[in-house]
This record gives structure tokens, sequence and C-alpha cells, in this order.
């Protein structure tokens, strides 16, 4: 197997100081990687570089082993197949959740053909398919700005799966969730990887825990340990940064 | 269509299409009936009319896509030098120094030929397809510029204020060749047809009110478009969307594009009313006025926008006419009242008088 | 009496004796022989040194002098020819009318009027009043002459003022020039004109680019040449202090804008009119000095500086706590309300002080101006330049170090932590904007002194204020002062180059282009939130 996301020596300061030092991380296709670490060591930075938001002083990020992502704008690559739910839910406010789902419908990205774009009956039920599944359905008219915090997430999440992307971005989707919410996130990003692969940014432990998976520890920008929670969560080193020097 | 033209729009037009009926008939009725218009109220409805279409094109990049362009009045304004050209060079050998081929301002400062830029000018086709180019040609490179660096709120205000600041100054040029100070005036007439006789007055009218009720039409269907919605999720979380793979800077450069266009349209319905076209069309303080026109309205509403520019240029009319001293009071009170206690405008507040209706028939399946 | 007529035949019979006569009996013989003769005396008279001398000659150049055929009276005939009037050439007796014919005119010839204008120089050389002898000597640098050679040779001699025996050592080397000297009292002529300004350099010897002796004519070019260097030089020099002078101008104006924008991120378009207002609360004490105490009136502008600052401060506090504190976060809604208030302020002061320019006067210190090499330099300018630096560290030592600047710094950083610090940020808030309106008022009082103080007078100022602040970087003083300079020169130099209207045209079209490129100007503030 080949990885999908290929992450080797990267770094990138701001201001001498060194937000990802050397990072190398290599995803599988169809793998769900939970990736961990304290406040500060870098995870929010990955993902900017992964998505084109930031371009990393050094190192290479390849996309299947063989585009580039470094010379990418966040358009192009989210484009590749890659999505990314944001740390602070963030959906179209003004919009009704339904229109939230169908900009993010796999269509055309172009002005143009949004302009003169007319939905198919085949598109509109993937909407009604894609709102049962986050269970918003009895919301679907009503504006986002309406919904409830845990509801946004699961719209952000809703709209990922919208774009039909080959690899999430997810970024602490547990937080402000209730314990079943935070449970039912968990076997939903279960049930999508395999067909898709799914990184998972998280401080949750029990979510983690839940999600059953490998795990990456990044600490000052680089990666500290991986492998399954229990070998990692065993590890001296892991242990002093999570519970202080 | 019913996503086209819902309950206000339909409102809207009908009362466009009512007053642009009514009003040529009544200027035309014998004076002292009831009804009787003096006529010279036609070219100033049509100017009115003209700064409703100008609202609306600024409320199409700001209420929908969130660009506050302080620069609109240059668009404006550059669409109605390109028309006010085609009228110097309709005017030919009737000018004051009867010159066949350089208007009276180019002879006055002793030039031999006209420049390059004229050339073509003679021919309307040619001037009013460039009424719309130039102002939207402007605004494409200078906002593949802008928004490809993703300059945006203020900072993008601000250079669209300058950027009109700097063509005020080009303009006020003699060298330029657009007339100096002094602009582009003494027109006779249009396409043959005298400027001063009531039909032709009354043609330009009819004209400008079918190009507002397009202009309206238009900037619906983009805004209840999928890019018309593309552009307001900018608006509302602009790197959600470009994580979508939405590449908002070519919507920007679009709508605004677009805009400028419609802004250039009504500056060139403008000049053949009024008469006249100078460089101060171009002062940073007029582009301003233009918002807060679309802001009275109501942004986001497109209709608000135009109703909008109607009260402030009508109230203006009136307040400079009969108060001079208080318009700016009430201009300057009017900025502040809209912006701390109706952020919505004037449909804004209607809404809040009546029950909140289901939500507005959205988008039923095409 | 016997005395009299004896000297008289004295002086008849020698001639010689000459120099020792009085200005009576020289002007008394003016009528007698031909016109060398007369020459001979007008040259006696300016010897004399009598100060009446000047008019007796001024008048025989205008042809105004006559003799009374009834007594041989030297008197100066003016008038219309009908109602001729005399007047006595030394008493100045008035004579009342006199017939026509009745007087015989002096004449003169124009080898005469040369005489009569060379012993004029020469007399004016030698002046009591040192600012005529000034006068003189650059008259004399003007119109160089041959014959006043010696004469500028011997008032030099007498000078006892540096500057103005430069300026006679100046109109010598001219004369010399202007003489048929040697070549190598010429050469030293020509090296004295080259140590002159570079102006008068090339008025002095373009004349003899071409003379036919070919040191000379070297000597000359050279010299020329270096002057042209010279003036290139200064030139630059001249543009620069003009850029920085221009660049204060922007500085003061955009300081205040700094602390708004920059600081607190509040677009406040009504900066300008608070500059306005800052003038105008100038003219307002200049009113009241000029009325109540006149003698205090070089005071003014100390007075207007705390007043100006504590007046707009308060309409800066007012406009905060009234309009911009409900839209904070909400920046082009700020951008509208604060452009309502402009408008409001114009038309007040318009309704109040009408729509005119109004007359702000420059304290008798302040003006006038002073050379420095080649270029001219205006005490108000450096007064701006020194006022406009001045408030600038200032305010920067303000903010660092003052526990205000503290709060201030400390509340646009972390708001919630601050107030849980219990920090008053209402007040904080309303207290950054009033110093920042209240330093608008500051520049409000510089610009009266050199520009139109009129309720236009802010306008002009907002659009260049906000590219300054924009261009150096939001929230960097440093960035402002920066770019407030280097927009300054750019403007000067130019304008030289492009005309002062297009010369604004491009560097505005510069700032947007710049923009563009680094939306976070050129001092961005740094940091890892910056990347936003």
């Amino acid at each position: 197997m080949t990885a999908q996301l290929y992450l080797d020596g990267v770094t990138r300061s701001f201001d001498g100081f060194k937000a990802i030092n050397g990072l190398s991380l290599s995803v599988d296709k169809g793998e769900l990687r939970a990736v961990i670490g304290p406040n500060g060591a870098g995870k929010t930075t990955m993902m900017d570089i992964i998505t084109g938001k930031t371009r990393p002083d050094g190192g290479e990020v390849l996309w299947n082993m063989a585009t580039d992502l470094t010379r990418m704008d966040e358009a192009s690559v989210a484009n590749l197949g890659i999505g990314r739910k944001f740390q602070k839910p963030t959906v179209f406010e003004t919009h009704s959740v339904e229109d939230n789902i169908r900009l993010a419908l796999k269509a055309p990205r172009g002005v143009f053909a949004s302009l003169f774009y007319r939905s198919s009956v085949a598109e509109e039920a993937k909407v009604t398919a894609l709102l049962d599944r986050i269970r918003l359905t009895h919301l679907r008219t009503e504006q986002a700005a309406n919904l409830s915090h845990g509801q946004k997430q699961w719209l952000e999440i809703g709209m990922l799966l919208a774009q039909e992307p080959q690899l999430l971005l997810v970024d602490e989707p547990a937080a402000g969730m209730t314990d079943a919410e935070t449970m039912e996130t968990a076997e939903l990003l279960k049930s999508i990887a395999g067909e898709r692969t799914v990184i998972v940014v998280e401080h949750d432990m029990d979510f983690v825990r839940a999600l059953d998976c490998r795990v990456t520890v990044l600490h000052q920008g680089s990666v500290l340990a991986e492998g399954s929670l229990d070998h990692v969560s065993a590890r001296e080193d892991v242990i002093e940064v999570y519970l202080g020097r | 269509m019913r996503k086209l033209i819902d309950l206000r729009m339909g409102l809207f037009l009908a009362a466009l299409f009512l007053v642009t009926v009514l009003a040529p008939v009544a200027s035309t009725l014998q004076a002292g009936s009831t009804f009787a218009m003096p006529s010279y109220l036609i070219p100033l409805l049509g100017k009115y009319l003209c700064y409703a279409l100008l609202a609306v094109a600024l409320d199409l990049c700001w209420g929908y896509a969130g660009i506050l362009s302080l620069g609109h009045g240059a668009f404006f304004a550059l669409g109605g030098y390109a028309m006010g050209m085609h009228l110097m060079r309709e005017i030919g050998a009737r000018g004051v120094y009867a010159n066949p081929e350089l208007p009276d301002f180019m002879v006055f400062l002793g030039w031999d030929e006209l420049p390059w830029f004229w050339y073509g000018f003679s021919s309307f086709p040619f001037a009013a397809v460039m009424a719309l180019l130039v102002p939207g040609l402007l605004a494409f490179v200078f906002g593949w510029f802008a928004f490809r660096s993703r300059v945006s709120g203020v900072y993008l205000s601000i250079i669209t204020q300058a950027l009109t600041f700097a063509l005020l100054l080009a303009f006020f040029r003699n060298e330029m060749g657009f007339g100096g100070n002094n602009g582009l005036t003494d027109f006779r007439d249009v396409l043959g047809f005298s400027l001063s006789a009531p039909s032709t007055r009354i043609a330009l009218f009819v004209l400008t009110a079918i190009s507002l009720a397009a202009c309206l039409l238009i900037a619906k269907a983009i805004t209840v478009s999928k890019a018309g919605k593309v552009l307001v999720a900018v608006r509302d979380a602009e790197s959600r969307t470009r994580f979508m793979g939405y590449r908002v800077e070519s919507y920007s450069v679009f709508v605004f594009t677009v805009s400028a266009m419609m802004a250039g349209l009504a500056g060139a319905l403008y000049v053949p009313q009024v008469g006249i076209i100078n460089p101060g069309e171009f002062a940073p303080a007029n582009s301003i006025e233009i918002v807060v026109w679309v802001a009275l309205g109501g942004r986001g509403t497109l209709v608000g926008a135009a109703i909008g520019a109607l009260v402030v240029v009508a109230l203006k009319s009136w307040l400079t006419a009969t108060f001079p001293d208080l318009w700016l009071f009430a201009l300057g009170g009017l900025f502040i009242l809209v912006t701390l206690a109706l952020p919505n405008g004037l449909l804004g507040l209607l809404d809040r008088f009546k029950p909140r209706r289901a939500k507005p028939a959205q988008e039923a399946t095409a | 009496m016997l005395l009299r007529l004896l000297t008289l035949c004295l002086a008849l019979m020698l001639p010689s004796l000459a120099h020792a006569q009085t200005l009576e009996e020289l002007v008394a013989r003016l009528p007698d022989g031909n016109f060398n003769d007369r020459a001979e005396v007008v040259n006696q008279i300016a010897a004399t040194g009598d100060p009446r001398a000047l008019a007796v000659l001024e008048a025989l150049l205008e042809g105004d002098l006559e003799e009374r055929n009834a007594d041989g009276r030297i008197v100066i005939v003016t008038g219309s020819r009908s109602n001729q009037v005399a007047t006595d050439v030394l008493t100045g007796e008035d004579l009342g009318a006199v017939a026509r014919r009745s007087t015989t005119s002096i004449r003169v010839n124009n080898g005469l009027r040369r005489s009569i204008r060379s012993a004029m120089g020469v007399m004016t050389l030698r002046d009591p009043d040192p600012a005529r002898r000034l006068a003189a000597a650059e008259a004399a640098l003007r119109a160089p002459d041959a014959e006043q050679v010696e004469a500028l040779a011997a008032a030099m001699a007498a000078e006892q003022v540096a500057s103005i025996r430069q300026a006679q050592a100046l109109a010598h080397a001219a004369a010399v020039l202007a003489s048929d000297a040697e070549t190598e009292a010429k050469l030293a002529a020509v090296a004295v004109v080259g140590e002159a300004p570079a102006l008068v350099v090339q008025a002095t010897l373009n004349a003899y680019r071409n003379v036919e002796d070919p040191a000379l004519a070297e000597a000359v070019a050279d010299t020329i040449a270096d002057a042209e260097r010279r003036q290139a030089m200064w030139g630059q020099a001249q543009n620069l202090w003009f850029g920085l002078s221009l660049g204060s101008v922007l500085l003061l104006a955009a300081i205040g804008l700094a602390i708004t924008f920059g600081v607190m991120g509040v677009i406040n378009l009504a900066h300008g009119e608070l500059v306005m207002l800052g003038a105008y609360t100038t003219y307002v004490v200049q009113q009241w000095l000029r009325t109540n105490a006149p003698e205090y009136f070089g005071w003014s502008l100390a007075i207007a500086v705390p007043l100006a600052f504590l007046f707009v401060g308060a309409v800066g506090v007012a406009i905060e706590r009234g309009i911009v504190r409900h839209l904070y976060g909400r920046p082009l809604e700020t951008l509208l309300a604060t452009w309502g208030v402009s408008l409001i302020l114009q038309q007040a002061v318009r309704t109040a002080f009408g729509p005119t320019n109004r007359e702000v006067g420059t304290p008798d210190w302040m003006s006038g101006a002073f050379q420095l090499g080649e270029m001219t330099v205006t005490w108000p300018r450096v007064a701006i330049v020194i006022f406009s630096l001045t408030v600038f560290f200032g305010l920067l030592l303000a903010m660092r170090y003052s526990a205000f600047g503290l709060q201030m710094r400390a509340v646009t950083q972390n708001r919630p932590m601050a107030a849980n610090l219990g920090i008053r940020t209402g007040r904080v808030d309303a207290l950054t904007f009033g110093l920042g309106a209240g330093i608008a008022g500051l520049a409000g009082v510089a610009l009266s002194q050199i520009d139109n103080v009129s309720p236009n007078l802010g306008q002009g100022y907002i659009i260049d204020s906000f590219l300054v602040v924009v261009f150096g970087g939001v929230g960097n003083l440093w960035g402002t002062l920066a770019a407030a300079m280097g927009l300054g020169i750019a403007n000067k130099f130019l304008e030289p180059w492009a005309g002062a209207v297009l010369g604004k045209i491009l560097i505005l079209i510069f700032i947007i282009l710049f923009i563009q490129k680094r939306p976070r100007g050129l001092f961005p503030q740094r940091g890892r939130a910056a990347e936003g």
C-alpha cells in the first residue's frame, strides 16, 4: 500500500519560533489516524501546510507520492480531494442548512459553472441522504446561524462528506459535544475510514480511544512517538510531555 | 421565475413600470391639467433612476460579496466619460470653433489632431461598448491584483478610495485629453435626436428605467444562482469556502467586474440626461455617498438599494434647494443613524414589523 | 559776502582745487561749460560725500534740473507743462509755480548719463546705510561696469561689514571681467565669482564663455560646470528637505490615525475634520489675542497647542462614547459612521465660521527664511519638522513608559485579560481615541501655518494619512514614520520629473500596487497571529 499523504522533514518557523521542525509523517490510503499533542505542538500548522494555507520553509509534502502540495493554494488542494474541518465549527451562517450542504457537494467549482448550475435529482438525493446521516433533516431550511454548537459541528462534517474527499483532516471534532455525540462522531469517522483516509487531531483521550486507531504524538513540531494508543501512552517521554516537565 | 421575481422585486418593478408609463404621459399633458407634470422633471427622474442603478451595482458587490468599494463613483464616471466622448464627437462642426474634427476644448488647447484614444468614439455602438468595457476592464485588473493578494475589508475600501482619488487628479489634467476641469459638455444630440427635445428626453428616461429593471433582474439572477451563494459564503466564511475548493478570488473578481460594468452603464445613461460630465464625479466623497444609499435601503436586498438611492437623492434635491446648510447635517446624520440604528436598512425595518414569514421561497429544486 | 566772492573767484581761477569745493559751489557750476566739464563736476559732486549729492545727481539724470534765469538758482522742476513747480535742489525749499521759459534746463547727453550713473553707484557704495551699500554692490554685480572697478576696490577697502565686502568683491570681480584688464587679473576674478551661488556664477560668467583668450574661456567653462554640479547637488538636498518637510506634514496628519486605526483598529474617517478643528482652534485663539491682548500674539501658537489637544481630544472622546463604541468589531460600519461625523463637523464649522478661508497669522519669530548653501530654508517648515518629530517621539515615549500607555497596549492585545486585571477597558478605549484625536488637533495647529484654514482642510489629508498608516504597517509607529518620510521624499523627487499632479498619481498607484503585494505594509506586525 502506498502512502496517500507523505510529509518528510517539513519545517516552518514564525519569527524564529519553529512551529514545525523536521516533521515526517506517512498516512496510508484508507487509514484512520489520530494526531495528538499538547498545545503548541504544531498540529494546526501541520494542517495549514497540508491544505496549502501556509508554505513550509523546507521539506516535502506529497500527495499519492506524486503531487507536491507545497506549491498549491487552498482551492487547488481541496480540489485534489483533501477536505478540512476547522477546530471552531465554520459554516455559512446566513445560508440554510441544506444550502450549506449543496455548496459543498462535489461539482465543478468555476465561476461560470456555478453561475449556470442546475442541481440534478441525483444531487438532491445526495443532499437528503447526507442530511439524514448528520441528523439535520428536520432543520433542513433553518439558517445555519440558528444551529447549536454541536449541530454546527455535525453540519460541517456533513459538508466535508459532501465534498467526497479522499482525505479528511478533522480538527477536534468532539469539542463542545456531549458524551453521546462524541461517541457517535467517533463511530461516524470510523465508518468513513477505509473508503477514505481520515486524520483526526484531538485532545480528548476518550475520543481517541474510541477511534481505536494508530496514534501519532507531536511535540515541539516533530513526531515524538507513533503506534497504538496503548503503546504510546506507555512511553515515558509521552507521559512527561503530557503531564508536565 | 419565482426565485427571480419575489414579492419585493415584483412590487418594485410594477411601480417602476407605472412611473415609466405615467410620467412621460403626464409630461405631455397641457399645462394646467390636473395631472400635468413639468417636462423638466423627466430628465430629473431619469437621473434618479441612474443613481438607483448605481446603487444596485454597489449592492451586488457589497451586499452579497462583502466587497465595500469606496470607488464605485469612478466606474460610474468612466462610463459617463465614454458616452460623453461620443456626444462630443456628435457636436461636430457646430462647436464654438466650428472644427469638424476636434472638440472645442482641444481647439482651445491648440491641439492639431484627435488623440488616439478618441478614435472610434464617433460611433455610438463603439462608445456604448466602451462605457461598459472600460469600467469593467479597470475593475477586472484592479480586482485581479487585489483579490489575488487577498486584500479585503477596510484595506480594500481604502485602496478603492485611492483609486478614485488618483483618477480624479488625472482627469483634472488638461493633458489627459478629457476636457480637464470643465469636463465634457455642450452636447447637442444623440443618434441624430436633439437632446433638448422632449421626445428624446422621454426616450432616454424610458431606456434608463428598462436598464434599471434589467440590471435588477441580472443582479438577482446572479445572487440566487449557486455562484451568488458562493459569494455570500465568501462573505460569511472565506477560508471555509477556499478549503471547499472554490477559488474565492475568481468569484470576487467576477462580481466586482459585473458591478463595475453596471455602474458604467448608469454613468453612460446619466450623461446625456444631465448634459455634462466632469472630474467632480470622481470625487471620493461621491463614492462614499453611494454607500449610504445602499445602507439606508438595506444592503443585500438589491431593491432596497434602489429605493435607498431614490430616497436619499430626492432628500438631497429638496434640502439643497430649501435649506442648503442642512444637507450635510442630514447626510452625516443618515450615515450615523443607519449604522447605529438600522443595520438592515429600511427594508430590514419593514421585516421587523412583519410576522416572520416562512423562509423566503428557499430555492425549490429546479 | 566778500569772502564768498573771493572763494568764488578762487574757484574759477583754480580748477585744481575743485575737490575742496562745497556742494553748493559745485552745483552752481553745473550749467557751465560743455558736457565734459559737466562730467567733471559730476564726479566732484560725488566725491564730496555730501548726503544731498545723490538727489542732485538723480534730478540731473532725469533731466529735471534747471537753472532759474532770474538769479541762476539751480532748481528741480516738476509737474505738467502748463503747471510747473520748482523746488530748490539743495534746500528742498518750495519755490512755487514757475513760468515757462523762466528756467533753462541743464542738458545731459548719453555720455554724461553714463558718468552720472557711475558716480551715483560709487556714492551709494559708500552710503552710510549698510542695506543701501549692499543693494549698490548687488546692483553693480547685476550690471558690471568696467568704469566702476576702482570705485568698487575703494569701497571694498573701506568696508567694515564682511558680508557687504563679499558682495563688493563679487561685483568688483564682475567689473574686472567687463574691463580690459590683464588675463591674470581676469582669471583671479573668475575664481572669485566661482565662489558665489550657482545662479550668480551662471549669470555673471555666461557672457564670457566664448572669449578669445583660450585660458580665460577654459577657466570660465570649468567654473560654470563646477557651479552646475554644485547646483545639482544642492538641488537634491533641496528636494530632500522639501520631502522631509512634506513627510513631517504627512506624519503629523497620520500619527493620530496610527493610534485610532493602528492601535485600536478603528477606521476614523472624521480624522481629517479633527485636524481641521485643531486649525480652527488656532484661529480662535489668535482672534481672541488680537482683540484682547495683542502684545501676546507671539505666544498664540504656544497657547493653541495645549488648547487644541484638549478640545479636539474631548471631541474625540465624545465621538468614541457616542458612536464608535457601539461599532467595535464592525470596521466597515465604523468607517461609514465616522464619515457621517466628518460631514457634520465640516458643516458645523462652515455654519459657524463661514465657508471661506480664515486668516491665521504666523508669529514674527517663526517667519522668514535663511540661506543654507544653495538653498533657502523657511522657518515655518523647520518648525513643522521639529514639531512633528517632537510629537512623534513624545507619543512613542508615552506609549512605552506611561501607565496609560501600558494599559492601552494591554487592552488592544488582550481585552478580556486586561478587563480581568481590573483595567477599565471602556475608559481606556475612550482615552485612546481621545489621544488620537488630540494629536489630530496638534496637527491642525501646525497645518494652520502652511495651509488654508477652511472647512475643507481635513479632506485633503484623510486619504494621504490612511495610505501612510497602511503603507507603514498598521499598528507600528515606526512604520508610520518611515512611510510618511518615504512618501514625502518620493513625492518631492518625482515632482520635478513628472509634475506635481502626475507625481501624486504615481505615488497613489504605487501604494495601491504595494498594498496588493504586501497587504500588511512595510513593517507588518510580527508573529503567528499576523498570519491570520
